[in-house]
């Protein structure tokens, strides 16, 4: 006993510098800007209140929030089809699928949002063949608006989506779907009642991922939105560098940051979160 | 405590003196050991290369090379001081996080009047030295007492020719009436000259103009909201134009010239009612080169020689009344300050934006989004 107790101790000890590092270095400057929510411009909860008299500050949240899990479910929906596909493919294919999954995974979000523009822009190479095939006689407006900052944000979050329902869906015991099938079941009915049930832990991991990642977005709404789709991290990032409105900023920053929180004590409450992202679950 | 706050306030004081060479090294060092400030040997470093030297925050692209041919030749010539660069762009937001965490690293930033005024009256600058920066070289109403306008840079729009061909827009008015000129426009995206357009287009007289009634403006904007898109940064309005998104597009003045070619002449700017904005020359508090180099540096810019190459290789106008009449032809169409364009443009009120900026920024925000 006393020696695993040394043991422990002493991993505490490799650990706690880093940790020292990480208090000091991170958090406390995060409390510091929370403490600005409550101070800045003057003390009190004035900085809270806005969001209950401001229209246009309750606007923006919704906005976030509406994009957020639009993003989300599109995401998720379409990443499980490919996870799907992953799974099931043969070794060799697998390895490809992956590989150009995190291929895209890799490139920038500032590239990723400008080839959107080239792609499907008002002189894009969509509209144009579209307009050279006689389908349209306009060009369609894909971008600067709500649906392009869409395109970019989905995009984006398909892979972080990808990843963990991959993971939730190689752990799955195929004797489970063998047996179902064997019972006489359709693969349909494999699917519904044995298949999403068991996958339902990376569904919730890779929905919780995606949109924790979304409320973040800055630069894909800022360009694909035409300067019409305002979310809550551009918003921050004004006010803190032009309006210098810093408690409105802190506050709103805080306010993402306790919902982020939230959601992920939730989470725990259903599901062990360790479990989800492959950990122990202990 | 009380001892060691004395002791770094006195290690900041001398590390600042010694940046801006009024400490030799030597005492520098035995300060630092005495206050026992082992990281200061870090900072001392780089003080001694901060001393002989000017850094610019600007916006970069071409304004650093040209930023360095018209102003930094001629004042490392004269001072055999190094200018140096930061390109983040200085935002007022950034400016008052370097001063208030006391690590100054800029030494003069190429910013608006508006964050001059403003971070003045807040405490975050340097003022002007008036006996070395000369207040007559700059146009009447221009200097203040914590930034001076060493250029004006200005909002103007582009019109599609092929869409207006015979009945061209002239006007802010014509820009706002989509039932006269049909097509898509855009916009500056953080309020700037928008504000001011949208007023003019709703029939204010230029002199009427400041202060802004900003609901009236919000009103106009939003009464084209669906006609427009808009754009936070240059290269953005450029590429709306360039791409044909729009048939209007507001856009920095400066950009006119090499639009005008990329479109083949398709787009044409006009630069009646154009905005003139003051850009402004300020300097932090506590600039690592001290003050003394910095206004010799300002002063340099203030010259006709660096003036008309920067409005030759930028597009930015000069502020120096005495580079008005040496304008060349081939920059009368696009300069602010040209004998062509200087009784047609409006002159921006940079403290007016210093006093509501913020306010209207959001209620713009609030409008287009």
């Amino acid at each position: 006993m006393p020696v695993v107790l040394r043991s422990a101790n002493t991993y505490w000890l490799l650990v706690l510098p880093f940790l020292a590092a990480v208090a000091f270095l991170y958090l406390a400057p995060i409390a510091n800007i929370l403490w600005l929510s409550f101070t800045d411009p003057q003390p009190g909860l004035g900085n809270y209140a806005k969001l209950a008299t401001s229209d246009s500050l309750a606007r923006i949240v919704w906005t976030t929030l509406r994009i957020c899990l639009l993003t989300t479910v599109i995401s998720v929906f379409l990443g499980y089809a490919l996870a799907y596909a992953i799974v099931h493919a043969l070794a060799r294919e697998q390895r490809w699928m992956l590989t150009l999954v995190l291929i895209s995974f890799w490139i920038s979000v500032l590239v990723r949002t400008f080839s959107w523009l080239m792609l499907l822009g008002h002189n894009g190479v969509v509209n144009n063949a579209l307009q050279a095939t006689g389908l349209t006689d306009a060009p369609i407006a894909f971008m600067r608006n709500e649906l392009g900052v869409l395109i970019g944000m989905v995009q984006y979050m398909i892979p972080y989506a990808v990843l963990p329902l991959l993971t939730n869906m190689q752990g799955l015991d195929r004797r489970v779907l063998d047996a179902s099938r064997s019972l006489g079941a359709s693969n349909r009915q494999t699917f519904l009642r044995i298949f999403l049930p068991l996958s339902m832990p990376g569904i919730f991991a890779a929905s919780l991922l995606v949109f924790i990642i979304s409320l973040g977005f800055y630069v894909t709404p800022a360009i694909l939105g035409g300067g019409k789709v305002l979310m809550v991290a551009e918003y921050i990032s004004v006010q803190i560098l032009v309006t210098l409105r810093w408690g409105t900023a802190a506050m709103l920053a805080t306010l993402m940051l306790a919902g982020v929180l939230v959601l992920l004590a939730l989470m725990n409450r259903f599901m062990k979160l360790g479990a989800l992202f492959g950990g122990g679950g202990r | 405590m009380r001892d060691q706050q004395f002791l770094r306030e006195a290690v900041y004081q001398a590390a600042h003196d010694f940046k801006s060479g009024r400490l030799d090294r030597r005492s520098f060092l035995v300060l630092c050991g005495m206050a026992g400030v082992a990281g200061m040997s870090v900072a001392s470093g780089d003080a001694h290369a901060a001393a002989n030297e000017i850094v610019l925050w600007n916006w970069g692209g071409t304004s650093e090379v040209c930023h360095g041919k018209a102003i930094g030749e001629p004042f490392t010539a004269a001072t055999g001081m190094p200018l140096r660069f930061d390109t983040s762009g200085p935002l007022q937001g950034k400016i008052k996080e370097m001063v208030d965490s006391g690590n100054v690293t800029a030494d003069v930033c190429d910013a608006d009047a508006f964050d001059a005024i403003a971070l003045g009256r807040s405490g975050h600058l340097e003022a002007i030295d008036y006996s070395v920066v000369d207040k007559s070289k700059v146009i009447d109403g221009f200097a203040w007492d914590h930034g001076v306008s060493i250029i004006f840079y200005g909002y103007a729009f582009m019109y599609d020719t092929q869409a207006y061909g015979s009945n061209p827009p002239n006007s802010w008015a014509d820009f706002f009436d989509t039932a006269k000129f049909p097509g898509k426009r855009s916009l500056y995206k953080w309020a700037n000259g928008a504000i001011e357009g949208a007023l003019l287009a709703d029939g204010v007289a230029k002199a009427n103009l400041y202060p802004c009634d900003v609901p009236r403006a919000i009103a106009k904007i939003k009464s084209i909201k669906d006609d427009s898109i808009y754009w936070g940064s240059g290269s953005e309005a450029h590429s709306m134009i360039v791409n044909g998104e729009v048939s209007m597009g507001m856009i920095w003045q400066n950009r006119g010239k090499n639009l005008e070619a990329d479109t083949n002449g398709r787009y044409k700017l006009v630069m009646n009612e154009a905005l003139a904005m003051p850009g402004a020359y300020l300097v932090p508090r506590g600039n690592p080169a001290g003050r003394e180099n910095v206004m010799k540096f300002i002063r340099t810019a203030q010259d006709i020689g660096p003036q008309l190459t920067l409005l030759d290789c930028l597009g930015m106008t000069p502020t120096n009344p005495e580079a008005f009449a040496q304008i060349p032809a081939e920059q009368q169409d696009y300069a602010i300050t040209s004998a062509k364009n200087i009784a047609n443009v409006v002159f921006n009120d940079p403290v007016w934006w210093a006093d509501h900026g913020g306010d209207a920024v959001n209620a713009y925000l609030e409008a287009i989004s």
